[in-house]
């Protein structure tokens, strides 16, 4: 790869289609005004997953196993 | 996730009070320069024994290497009593498929009561860095149907360690 700043060239990312398809604005603030509902999903399923692990754990594994003191 | 935390903490305070869970907290002081000398943690007193109620009590002495006996015999389906302490350092013991986890501390006698389902052998590992040989020291403790496990009387003593 050279790196001559002398020489003109153009970056990779310098036309808005190259970096992402287009869309025009009205659509866009459609699509963003309900917020990031797939992120919220994706982590309350994998909390939710974690929370009731560790119910299994505690009541399956933990509590059956009695008291040692 | 304040809730489920809100949850959490619920059922562990619940459990905890309804089904007596804490941890071992009795604080029983013991000389550990002079367990070898007599008393209870004398060597021809170590390993398990049966007490009058049915249930057994396995006494060990944790030390830089090894737990002695290194190897507990105790029935399965049986009340089992573990009193530990140690002549050096800190050490741990940890029972598998149990909830037995605790300390063996110089000084202090570490008791834990809890019954093995099945027959097998357990490995128990010392789970407190207790220097050089620590990942070496690991006692076994070997569970008996009850019906195979020995008569004894109140002065006898079992276990499993290799002679």
């Amino acid at each position: 790869m050279s790196t001559n700043l002398d020489v003109p060239h153009t970056s990779a990312a310098a036309k808005p289609e190259h970096v992402a398809a287009p869309i025009d604005t009205q659509r866009a603030v459609e699509l963003l005004k309900e917020g990031p509902i797939g992120a919220l999903l994706l982590s309350g399923i994998s909390v939710g997953l974690i929370f009731i692990g560790w119910l299994l754990f505690y009541f399956v594994l933990f509590i059956p196993r009695g008291s040692v003191g | 996730m304040l809730s489920m935390l809100g949850v959490m903490m619920a059922i562990i305070v619940v459990t905890g009070v309804t089904n007596a869970l804490h941890p071992p907290s009795n604080a029983e002081t013991i000389d550990p320069t002079t367990l070898h000398l007599g008393g209870e943690f004398a060597e021809s007193n170590l390993g398990t024994a049966r007490e009058p109620d049915g249930s057994v009590t396995v006494r060990m002495i944790a030390e830089q290497y090894s737990f002695v006996p290194e190897c507990a015999q105790v029935p399965a389906n049986t009340s089992v009593k573990f009193r530990l302490t140690s002549p050096d350092v800190i050490h741990g013991f940890l029972l598998p498929a149990t909830n037995v986890n605790t300390m063996v501390v110089p000084g202090f006698v570490a008791e834990v009561r809890t019954s093995f389902d099945r027959p097998g052998v357990y490995a128990m590992p010392c789970n407190e860095f207790c220097s050089y040989g620590h990942h070496g020291m690991w006692a076994r403790v070997r569970v008996v149907p009850k019906n195979q496990f020995p008569d004894l009387s109140a002065d006898e003593r079992t276990n499993c360690a290799k002679q």
